[in-house]
């Protein structure tokens, strides 16, 4: 498949720069301090979700771009989607999906920070086959020089989108109240850039969704529901306790997006650019539905686990921590039966005090 | 976990979920903002036995009557177990009892013995002695209050009892074992109407039947706030059923209710009308002073939710139906709402998820589902719950049915009704004119859905009697027909409407019960005043219409020639109102909640036929259904529209 004119225009990409700018904002206004101090406390955590997030997902990423035989730029731009960190939208799944949400901030978190390194790493470790074949194809058709990664770019690009992230920790610390405010207009404003983007491409290229191949359609659809149900497996060979599984599993597979597009409009140029977003509006879309519809799910599944760990911390906070609540025999199911995590998750900050 | 709790009587339903739920919290009750102090229902269950064993040894017998005045607190409920397990039954009354209450209370149901919530209440109560003759012991609830002498601390008679008992007394185990299933539980005073309290007389059948008909299914991991004055009914069943169900009750208070809902994050709770319009309220203050654009994003969550429940409730069936409707406009319907929810579908869910799930955090964010009963819920309030996602389901009852009648379900949850009837419970809709059975009757289309008429109720939950009054008796309750004294109707989703009073009784929202007529005969000695009737059904406060006399007027200088004209009037409203203060006061021997707020003038004379009888009785349903936009006036500013 070929795009052959501009999948956006230069207004689209402004609209896009602000949107990623305010989306960023929102993101660091969530945070605070405390989120920081979490990644710790949650190391095990972390950890898991660092091993399927930049370990399993660009792996994936490669995986499905073979078997599926993509194009070249499309497989870079799974790649890249693969490579990315975890984003706020993430939290907000892990909310509705009853999983522990100072988690998935604190894998957040950690996977932002830890991207500046990774990203490139692992860009050149997974896209460089495919850059060599860009590059064979252009000097076959007679260009000069090779196709590269601008790996500098992608690094000034991914320091750009933290500039607002700090602001937004900043605000966050200086006034709550306006930092609530921006961070749901944020997560309202990330909905709305991914229906105009949509309807942008609806509109001007119509027969853009015909000619796409299925292939694409499957990677970006598979691509994040394969990084779900990994990320919720591991956590389960890990003997996690249930609401971590549920955290580690939504974080694998919700990328953050605005950093994709940033990093594309940055370091890109069309015609691959275009190919690129293309790619990243599509698995934007899909990976709300597909996350959707687990986090229904996850909701229908660990409804009683939750009660039981919701009732713990109740219980705790109320009666003490000493307090141990003992559930009628017969009354748990084995599963979770005699799981000192159902209860203790949130003590390990107390006892460290 | 099987479900059904087998119990036959309530010590029995005590003993076990004892059995069942062993070391789970029952009742929690709060010493400071995160310190709780839980006691299990073994505990509890065997410190029950400790005091039903002091209790006997005292020489209370099976059947006898005990007075219970206190409001929620640990030992109300302690003292609860006592009184069932030693097979008697207990007389509930608030701590903010009347002296002639007292008096008449304890001396109309042969209470020998009396538990008392504090020191006040001892000394209130010991003072009053000579004028309880039969009354031989008084307990004191309260730990940290003094014994006046000859009264017994609650705490000493428990472990006096837990000494008999260790010593082998088996006294207590006799009696739950005798204890049948028409012995009566309860015996609560309603305040009163006319003349004097009336003693409902429930029975241990009346509330087993009961643990069937609340709706949500709860276990030991839900967690019940208790606000409601635990001597009502209405909060005692919701108690009776977390102990049949192994869940814990919180005791909030009010004072304390928006810190306690946040800590606890209860799962259930029983509630009144009054909590929900507290609880809008403070929501809408909390949006109107939040950021410009959270404000909007809440109006457009608000929009979306009422579009999309709006066919939701179309689709399944569960809107409101007060007439048959046609087949064309259901064909005609169906399709254009399923459209609606459709494209509705994910703009909700995402508004849903982002931000109407912070408001339902000012619920404490667990809440599966609220009971509201004790009075009306006004419809703005109602609709602003489910619209937001907090199911708040409308029940209805009456003491004399331990209460609950009818209650909406998670599948029946139209907004307007009371939900259909619980489990083996019949109702009648009867026409107060000619006493003929409209609904159900098969002479009727529909087998008379949508008529309206005075509700009967026969089940197992409708009430033994009042006690020592079978007169009383015999007015409502007829052949197991309890005539409940409230219109209603029969919907065609099969869910009962409550459309008013068909007594003149008023219940306001507080739950004081008062009588129109002697208000009304006083005003109308007034020389400005030819008719008025007395309303305030379900409101705060109650106000009067009022049909001015021009003579009347025109004699303190009015000068008029219409009831028109009067309305307007500026100097006849300062002179009735003045008469109003003067004719009902508290000097005249009116309670504070029987004082008139607030008033209209009508512009038009009542007429027989129309407005009155043939007999000058008014005709309260139609005057106010003639005057309802007068009515909504006075009470505008409650609730919805609070400034």
């Amino acid at each position: 498949m070929q795009i052959e004119t501009q999948l956006l225009y230069m207004s689209d990409k402004i609209v896009l720069a602000i949107m990623i700018f305010i989306i960023m904002f929102g993101m660091g206004a969530s945070l605070t301090y405390n989120d920081f101090r979490a990644i710790g406390r949650h190391s095990r955590g972390v950890f898991i979700g660092f091993i399927s997030q930049f370990g399993f997902m660009p792996l994936l990423a490669l995986g499905l771009s073979y078997v599926l035989h993509l194009t070249p730029s499309m497989a870079i731009a799974l790649i890249l989607i693969g490579c990315l960190p975890g984003g706020t939208t993430s939290n907000i799944f892990a909310y509705f999906s009853r999983g522990s949400v100072a988690l998935s901030v604190a894998m957040t978190t950690a996977s932002t920070l830890v991207a500046i390194v990774m990203m490139p790493l692992l860009l050149e470790i997974y896209a460089s086959g495919y850059v060599h074949q860009i590059s064979a194809s252009m000097q076959a058709e007679g260009a000069q020089g090779e196709f590269v990664i601008p790996l500098g770019d992608i690094v000034s690009s991914l320091v750009l989108v933290l500039v607002p992230v700090g602001m937004g920790i900043y605000l966050r610390k200086k006034s709550p109240p306006w930092a609530k405010t921006v961070e749901d207009t944020a997560g309202f404003l990330a909905i709305i850039v991914i229906l105009y983007l949509l309807a942008t491409a609806l509109i001007r290229h119509n027969e853009l969704f015909l000619s796409t191949p299925w292939e694409l359609y499957a990677a970006t659809i598979l691509v994040g529901l394969i990084g779900i149900l990994f990320g919720y497996w591991v956590a389960r060979l890990f003997r996690l306790p249930p609401i971590f599984q549920r955290a580690i599993s939504l974080e694998t597979g919700i990328q953050n997006t605005p950093v994709a597009f940033a990093i594309i409009l940055l370091s890109f140029s069309d015609p691959i650019q275009s190919q690129m977003l293309w790619l990243a509006i599509l698995y934007s879309t899909f990976i709300v539905a597909v996350s959707s519809v687990v986090t229904l799910y996850y909701r229908k599944i660990g409804k009683f686990d939750w009660e039981i760990y919701s009732n713990t911390i109740v219980h705790n906070r109320l009666f003490g921590d000493a307090y141990e609540t003992r559930y009628p025999k017969g009354f748990l199911p084995k599963r979770i039966d005699g799981d000192p995590s159902q209860g203790t998750l949130t003590r390990p900050a107390k006892q460290k005090s | 976990m099987e479900k059904v709790n087998p119990a036959q009587n309530v010590a029995d339903l005590y003993r076990i979920s004892a059995e069942r739920f062993e070391a789970m919290p029952a009742f929690a009750t709060r010493r400071k903002t995160l310190n709780w102090y839980p006691i299990s229902f073994r505990d509890l269950y065997e410190q029950g036995l400790d005091l039903a064993t002091g209790l006997i040894d005292m020489g209370v017998e099976a059947r006898e009557h005990i007075a219970l005045f206190s409001d929620n607190r640990f030992e109300w409920i302690l003292a609860d177990y006592g009184v069932q397990l030693c097979g008697a039954a207990d007389v509930p009354r608030g701590r903010e009892i009347t002296d002639e209450e007292i008096i008449y209370i304890i001396n109309h149901a042969e209470v020998r013995v009396a538990f008392v919530e504090n020191e006040k209440l001892q000394n209130k109560i010991c003072r009053l002695r000579e004028k309880l003759p039969q009354l031989r012991e008084i307990i004191l609830l309260d730990p940290n209050g003094s014994c006046q002498s000859g009264v017994r601390a609650l705490l000493d008679l428990v472990s006096f009892g837990k000494q008999l008992r260790t010593d082998g007394d088996k006294r207590a185990e006799k009696r739950i074992e005798s204890i049948k299933k028409d012995d009566l539980f309860t015996l609560i005073y309603t305040s009163g109407t006319t003349g004097a309290p009336k003693g409902v007389m429930l029975t241990h059948a009346n509330m087993i039947s009961q643990m069937e008909a609340i709706p949500v299914p709860i276990s030991c991991t839900d967690r019940v706030l208790s606000i409601l004055p635990v001597w009502h009914i209405f909060e005692r069943v919701f108690e009776m059923y977390t102990i049949y169900s192994g869940s814990c009750t919180y005791y909030s208070s009010v004072r304390t209710l928006a810190e306690d809902i946040r800590h606890v994050q209860p799962t259930f709770m029983g509630s009144a009308p009054r909590l929900w319009e507290g609880m809008h309220k403070r929501i809408m203050e909390g949006i109107k002073i939040a950021h410009p654009v959270r404000r909007a994003l809440f109006h457009i969550a608000y929009f979306l939710g009422n579009q999309y429940n709006d066919s939701m409730y179309y689709l399944w069936g569960n809107k409101l139906k007060t007439k048959k409707e046609p087949l064309w406009t259901r064909l005609l319907l169906m399709p254009t709402h399923a459209l609606r929810w459709l494209i509705v579908m994910p703009w909700y869910g995402f508004f849903n998820a982002v931000v109407l799930e912070n408001v339902r955090l000012s619920t404490g964010g667990s809440l599966k589902a609220t009971v509201s009963g004790g009075g009306a819920l006004p419809p703005e309030i109602d609709r602003f719950f489910n619209t937001i996602g907090i199911p708040v389901l409308e029940g209805y009852g009456l003491t004399e049915t331990s209460p609950v009648v009818a209650v909406r379900t998670e599948k029946q949850l139209i907004i307007g009704t009371i939900g259909p009837t619980v489990p083996n419970t019949e109702v009648r809709i009867v026409d107060m004119n000619t006493n003929e059975v409209l609904y159900p009757n098969s002479k009727y289309p529909d087998k008379g859905r949508g008529f309206k008429g005075e509700l009967f109720v026969r089940g197992p939950q409708v009430m033994k009697g009042y006690y020592r009054q079978p007169e009383l008796t015999e007015k409502v309750l007829q052949d197991g027909w309890l005539r409940t004294g409230d219109l209603a109707m029969m919907t065609f989703n099969n869910c009962l409407k409550i459309l008013g009073r068909s007594k003149s009784t008023i219940v306001l929202s507080n739950g004081e019960n008062l009588e129109p007529e002697p208000l009304e005969l006083r005003l109308s000695q007034s020389h400005l005043i030819d008719h008025c009737m007395i309303i305030g059904q379900d409101k705060k406060f109650i106000g009067a219409l009022i049909v001015p006399n021009i003579d009347g007027l025109r004699e303190k200088g009015v000068k008029s020639d219409s009831l028109s004209e009067l309305v307007k009037n500026k100097e006849a409203h300062r002179l009735i109102n003045d008469d109003i203060r003067e004719k009902i006061s508290t000097n005249n021997g009116f309670r504070n909640y029987e004082h008139i707020r607030d008033f209209r003038l009508l512009a038009n004379q009542f007429e027989i036929g129309v407005e009155l009888t043939d007999l000058h009785k008014m005709k309260r349903h139609v005057i106010t259904d003639k005057y309802q936009d007068v009515i909504h006036e006075i009470y505008s500013d409650e609730t919805v529209n609070a400034k």
